[in-house]
């Protein structure tokens, strides 16, 4: 039994490294990103391209984070349904729990 | 009124007060790290999280009413209370689960009284596994799943207990450290407010998940409970009312707010700034989140803990108060037992003034004058959403008194 909980311990510490602190460092990224559309802006020449940077990239880490958080919401509303979800498809799909 | 009646409305009664504590010890889990920075004002707060709770307890869609079999041998496989225990409306199993459920609430109380962020999960378990222990005997407890599946109160309760701190500490620890390399460049405004919404956000997935986790154990008892009477037969659904009672039940005490539980995980562990609260939040929503996914057990509370801990392991410089966390410790290791004592002590009060409908009675007035007494000893050195952010001191969540002004 001793061997069934470390390999679930396992997959539990690396699905939330990947999502726990995944995410959270994109979403880091993200708000440095703001720092260099913001900071730039004092800057003489060249500013208005890493203001339009900035903003893209930050743009792009926040959508990414709010997918993450999609996610997060499927799995609560799946678990609430006794289901789970499956990525066969590469989006999430509800099915029954195996 | 039958005297059955009474006893199963009394369990019902005393079911929703262990929710209610539930709810409110449960607050910090997900709210301490935003009410500490600031993000959220403490009542705001407390309001946010108690919505989410009712949300996601409304969330759970299909409730096992099975919860209590990882633990303890009331029911068959199919959920049905075991026959020796349903004779005479099931007043056997009324004891059991009335003196579990108030060996959970004691106990919950008294860690609150001393601001101890202690498993609510583990409360319940313990106190119906000490009351069963009391009311069938030891065969009466699953203590371990075979080799085929992680099961009882082993693999179900203590393992995952003792790796999911530990988890949601390497996950948060890591989050911080990268998140403050990220950063470090970066001015006081964007550090600080750029973070609050990602706190906000991280947060309230905890919230959520707390909802539809905890409400159901309290939903699946109290239908146990019904079954055990005689008064409903299904196994696989639970009566709308069940469900409304306990979600009503969780978000109001979690609206309460355990600002004793709130004010040591937000400012008695470490020093929490917005950039730690994100990664701490973010961590213990993803560990909650995987495990539940892979069918793994375990407590929303040492999760949150543990990783609020990762986030000042993680802070270069921060610094851990070793003492507060050595008595949280102390505190997870002994709640499973000490609420299982309680839970045995008051099905043998009940059991000795004759069981039936008077020992549920005798039972419930003890629960009501302990609990009245611990809230009258909190009364006196309150905490509330006015002083919960109070700088802290020594080990314990008591604000110490500020100094007179000197004339």
């Amino acid at each position: 039994m001793f061997s069934l909980f470390l390999q679930d311990a396992w997959k539990v510490l690396l699905y939330s490294l990947l999502l726990g602190a995944g995410l959270p460092v994109v979403y880091a990224l993200g708000v440095r990103s703001l720092g260099l559309a913001s900071g730039s802006r004092e800057v003489e020449g060249g500013a208005g391209e890493r203001h339009r940077l900035g903003v893209a990239l930050a743009t792009m880490c926040f959508v990414v984070v709010l997918a993450g958080v999609a996610v997060g919401l499927l799995y609560i509303l799946a678990a609430g349904q006794g289901k789970m979800l499956s990525f066969e498809h590469v989006y999430p799909t509800m099915v029954p729990k195996s | 009124m039958s005297a059955q009646l009474l006893t199963l409305l009394l369990v019902v009664i005393v079911a929703l007060g262990f929710d209610f504590t539930n709810g409110f010890h449960d607050t910090g889990n997900a709210m301490a790290t935003s009410i500490a920075t600031g993000a959220l004002e403490p009542k705001r707060a407390v309001a946010l999280a108690a919505v989410l709770n009712l949300v996601g307890a409304f969330l759970s869609v299909e409730v096992a009413v099975t919860v209590t079999n990882a633990v303890v041998k009331l029911q068959d496989s199919d959920g049905n209370p075991m026959p020796s225990l349903t004779t005479d409306h099931g007043s056997a199993l009324l004891m059991i689960i009335l003196a579990g459920l108030i060996g959970g609430i004691l106990w919950n109380v008294a860690t609150w009284l001393f601001g101890l962020p202690s498993s609510s999960s583990h409360a319940l378990f313990g106190g119906l596994i000490g009351a069963t222990i009391a009311g069938v005997g030891w065969g009466g407890v699953h203590w371990t799943g075979d080799s085929t599946k992680l099961d009882g109160v082993v693999g179900k309760v203590v393992l995952p207990a003792v790796a999911s701190p530990v988890i949601a500490a390497v996950v948060s620890m890591l989050a911080t450290f990268l998140i403050f390399r990220i950063t470090r460049r970066l001015g006081e405004r964007l550090s600080g407010d750029g973070f609050r919404w990602g706190q906000i956000g991280t947060a309230s997935l905890v919230s959520l998940a707390h909802g539809t986790n905890d409400a159901q154990k309290t939903m699946g008892v109290i239908t146990l409970a019904l079954i055990g009477y005689g008064s409903w037969h299904s196994t696989t659904t639970i009566p709308l009312w069940v469900k409304v009672a306990c979600a009503a039940a969780i978000a109001l005490g979690t609206y309460i707010g355990g600002w004793r539980i709130i004010r040591t995980l937000g400012r008695g562990l470490v020093e929490i700034e917005p950039r730690q609260g994100v990664a701490a939040q973010g961590s213990a929503a993803a560990v909650i989140l995987a495990s539940s996914q892979l069918g793994f057990a375990l407590s929303t509370t040492h999760v949150a803990t543990g990783s609020i801990l990762g986030s000042g392991l993680g802070k270069p410089g921060a610094e851990v108060r070793w003492g507060v966390a050595g008595r949280m410790v102390l505190a997870w290791l002994i709640t499973l037992p000490m609420a299982g004592v309680v839970g045995a002590a008051t099905w043998y009060v009940g059991h000795l003034v004759g069981g039936g409908v008077t020992g549920a009675v005798v039972m419930v007035v003890v629960l009501v004058a302990l609990s009245t007494y611990m809230f009258g000893k909190s009364r006196r050195e309150p905490i509330n959403s006015t002083n919960v952010n109070e700088v802290w001191n020594g080990t314990t969540a008591v604000v110490e008194p500020s100094e007179p002004v000197a004339a």
